[in-house]
């Protein structure tokens, strides 16, 4: 095994350029397989070598890994949410899903004005807003690298894990202006009266233990990909 | 060097047999390995491996672990719990297909192959 040279190197990331990866964990595993394969033959060997893993690796064949990845990442962020959320209720951690359920509770029925609903309401959506750019911020970090080994690619370059996640920490914040703004248009008047904090309190707990639960497959996914 | 569409039926299994021996491995390291433990009979094209390392992964048998490796990033898979009972349940598919093969090609003998 020989140390490649900073012109082969260049070499190597111009013919992945070519490819358009943007998917980080798909570029990085490329990048490793062309490097630690030309380490392997001299410098004499270097120019054929390369060229036999262009045909390898075409521009179809690592889009098509790229999209199946994509794909089942985005169901393995689905299933590990929905096991995480299973298991506040089907394990030994039902009381700690209790315990937050009954301080929200118990908060819902402590509330006064509709003012301050709106802050219990809006909780939940802060700390997931507040999630929402700290992960931009790590993910930004962890793909630095990569990054900047690539930087001529032309098109961004992201972990395939990230948009998946990223979708499901605004999402709730999106839905939460729908739900405000859309009865305004119309001009509804909604009189929820008394019902009013029971309400509050079942859609914060729902927002809370949604958060949680993406925050805990944020920690798992953070050791397995680029988050 | 062997067929590859005889390979490919038995990649998995190749796959889950060596990451079994070898606590984690990354995608070029798992072809080399192949390559010398068969002394080149049979090499794993890059073209499949990927895609059956990621679908072993989406599966719940494999698990990966990002590491910096001279200035690159290097993915090793290594096998989870679920990963680990999978190895003897495609060993023995592999061993009883490989017993009915051996009937058909030499009916009078009786194969005796151990994994």
């Amino acid at each position: 095994m020989r140390t490649l040279s900073e012109q082969e190197f260049k070499e190597i990331q111009r013919s992945i350029f070519h490819k358009e990866i943007s998917s980080a964990e798909v570029l990085a595993e490329i990048y490793d397989h062309y490097v630690s394969h030309l380490q392997e033959f001299p410098e004499s060997e270097f120019g054929s070598q390369l060229f036999e893993l262009e045909q390898k690796f075409t521009y179809g064949y690592c889009h098509a890994i790229q999209a199946k990845f994509n794909k089942s990442v985005r169901e393995d962020i689905s299933k590990t949410q929905w096991r995480v959320l299973k298991s506040y209720f089907c394990t030994s951690r039902w009381i700690y899903a209790a315990g937050i359920l009954a301080v929200i509770f118990y908060v819902a029925t402590q509330t006064k004005s509709q003012q301050e609903i709106g802050i219990l309401l809006l909780s939940p959506l802060i700390l997931l807003t507040s999630m929402y750019v700290i992960f931009n911020w790590r993910v930004a970090q962890k793909i630095r690298p990569i990054k900047n080994t690539f930087k001529e690619i032309g098109i961004p370059i992201t972990s395939s894990v990230y948009r998946p996640i990223s979708e499901r920490l605004y999402l709730p914040v999106v839905l939460a202006q729908v739900l405000i703004y859309f009865p305004r248009l119309f001009s509804f008047d909604l009189d929820l009266g008394s019902l009013l904090p029971g309400i509050a309190a079942v859609i914060t707990s729902l927002l809370t233990l949604y958060m949680l639960s993406l925050l805990e497959v944020w920690k798992i996914k953070s050791k397995t990909a680029l988050l | 060097m062997s067929s590859n569409a005889l390979i490919k039926g038995s990649l998995q299994t190749i796959i889950l047999k060596l990451l079994e021996e070898n606590e984690k491995m990354y995608g070029y390291e798992i072809t080399q390995k192949v390559k010398e433990l068969t002394a080149g009979e049979i090499k794993i094209t890059e073209g499949a491996l990927y895609p059956a390392l990621h679908k072993l992964e989406a599966e719940g048998f494999l698990t990966t672990e990002i590491q910096q490796v001279d200035n690159r990033v290097r993915k090793y898979y290594s096998l989870t719990k679920d990963g680990q009972k999978e190895v003897s349940s495609k060993l023995a598919e592999l061993q009883s297909f490989v017993e009915s093969m051996q009937r058909i090609i030499n009916p009078g003998l009786k194969p005796d192959l151990g994994f």
